[in-house]
């Protein structure tokens, strides 16, 4: 490692804003192990890393009913897969964070980490953006909080200020009648990266809503589709209809993982995967 | 002087010349020992245990939480120790394979990995025996699944897997027999 970084640990957030404030070339470190890599790369040079996992702030995991969930900074993803309400109000983000990664990694990672990230093929988004995920974000100015929908900018880009630090993010309450799913396409069975990872919801109303990772720049959240196809209504026709006009929603690339074409072929079929299993329909 | 030489050389491959000015202080307990050392701030947690403490049964190999030979148990949860700052270790109990034997005899667990084949060259043992242990800590009972999905973190590429889940599941079983017994 080349970086010759100075470790800060503060115990209050006011503290952290007030130091990411004045110092350049910070890095906040929370779970690390996307940090962690880079540092041993080399490939960012940090001159100070501020680890927040001593701020109680962040802590905070509360359900509140008819509210919704908020999960902060510091949630690992071993603690979702072990929580009660993401297991029975939240399934798909459940079953995205038991599949990120290893059990090793998904003791340090983060929610909040895994989405300042950025990674297009990150496995947390799509169960966020179905839910209408909110993101709260600080800085020694003040509070401000956005859709998760605008928070990606690009790949490992955000929408976030070199000043500013991610609290929490917030999931409204699905309601009772609310059900979602996640599925995704790896090359092997054990630890990889999604080559492309579908998210479906479908709510008390009879909605859907879907989103989808590794198929563009950012994680995406399908608005136009889930629009046309909740306008058609939920049949075996329109969901085979939505698995072929998703091609037309993503520009999947090709790399190590997959070609484009295999991605948008699974695309289609994942998500028909998904609302099947959703509806019950056989398709 | 021959000493020095191979200190230096020693510290230059290890790729983490440790600076003087910025040391910080960490505190934690290993293998139920307390430890206090002054370190840098740079320092892994897999280099803390291995060049400080000297207990060189955690591997180093992809360095990037992929194969999980430096996993280790951190506060009853199995971390890979590479992606672990040393510095984040303050105030935690940490348990490497040179704490799974007690009064000088093999825990049951790694006279299994022994009478079942589960290693050929060694070098993932210590990783895998200690993603192993955290499992059946907090779960004496798991079902092949659950083994499966606890040790897909560890990489063989010796063994071909199946006499290392096999020894973990015999484990898990003459635990559980001992726990009745006692």
């Amino acid at each position: 490692m080349l970086s010759q970084f100075e470790y800060i640990k503060p115990l209050v957030l006011d503290e952290a804003l007030t130091f990411l404030a004045e110092h350049e070339q910070t890095y906040i470190l929370a779970g690390g192990t996307d940090l962690i890599i880079m540092l041993n790369k080399n490939m960012i040079d940090a001159k100070y890393i501020l680890d927040v996992k001593s701020i109680p702030d962040l802590d905070v995991f509360k359900f509140t009913e008819g509210e919704g969930l908020e999960i902060g900074a510091n949630v690992t993803v071993n603690e979702l897969v072990e929580s009660d309400v993401v297991q029975s109000k939240y399934r798909a983000l459940c079953e995205a964070a038991s599949v990120l990664a290893t059990e090793q990694l998904r003791n340090r990672a983060t929610l909040v980490g895994n989405i300042c990230n950025a990674s297009p093929g990150a496995d947390l988004p799509p169960s966020l953006l179905i839910y209408d995920a909110t993101v709260k974000i600080a800085s020694a100015k003040g509070e401000r909080s956005v859709p998760l929908r605008t928070f990606f900018t690009g790949v490992k880009k955000t929408l976030l200020n070199k000043d500013e630090l991610v609290v929490s993010v917030f999931l409204p309450d699905p309601g009772k009648q609310d059900n979602s799913i996640y599925l995704r396409q790896t090359r092997l069975r054990g630890h990889d990266l999604s080559t492309v990872g579908v998210a479906c919801r479908l709510n008390g109303d009879g909605k859907v809503a879907i989103a989808i990772n590794a198929v563009a720049i950012t994680p995406l959240l399908l608005t136009d589709l889930s629009d046309q196809l909740n306008a058609k209504g939920l049949s075996e026709e329109s969901i085979l209809w939505a698995s072929e006009e998703i091609k037309k929603h993503i520009k999947p690339i090709t790399d190590v993982r997959a070609s484009k074409e295999y991605r948008s072929h699974m695309a289609g079929i994942l998500l028909k995967r998904c609302l099947g299993q959703l509806t019950g329909k056989e398709v | 002087m021959a000493q020095k030489a191979e200190n230096k050389a020693c510290a230059m491959t290890t790729a983490h010349a440790e600076s003087m000015e910025r040391r910080v202080r960490l505190t934690c307990r290993v293998n139920g020992q307390f430890v206090v050392e002054d370190i840098d701030p740079t320092m892994l947690l897999l280099h803390f245990l291995r060049d400080r403490l000297k207990l060189f049964g955690t591997k180093e190999a992809c360095g990037e939480g992929e194969c999980g030979a430096c996993t280790v148990i951190m506060n009853g949860r199995p971390v890979t120790s590479c992606l672990v700052l040393a510095i984040e270790a303050e105030g935690s109990e940490i348990t490497t394979v040179e704490g799974l034997a007690k009064n000088g005899e093999l825990s049951i667990l790694q006279q299994e990995f022994i009478e079942l084949d589960a290693l050929q060259c060694g070098f993932c043992t210590p990783g895998m025996l200690m993603s192993a242990r955290a499992l059946l800590d907090r779960n004496p009972d798991p079902t092949d699944d659950d083994i499966k999905e606890a040790m897909s973190g560890n990489l063989c590429r010796c063994t071909g897997y199946r006499q290392i889940f096999d020894a973990v599941k015999k484990a898990a079983k003459r635990e559980r027999e001992e726990l009745k017994r006692s």
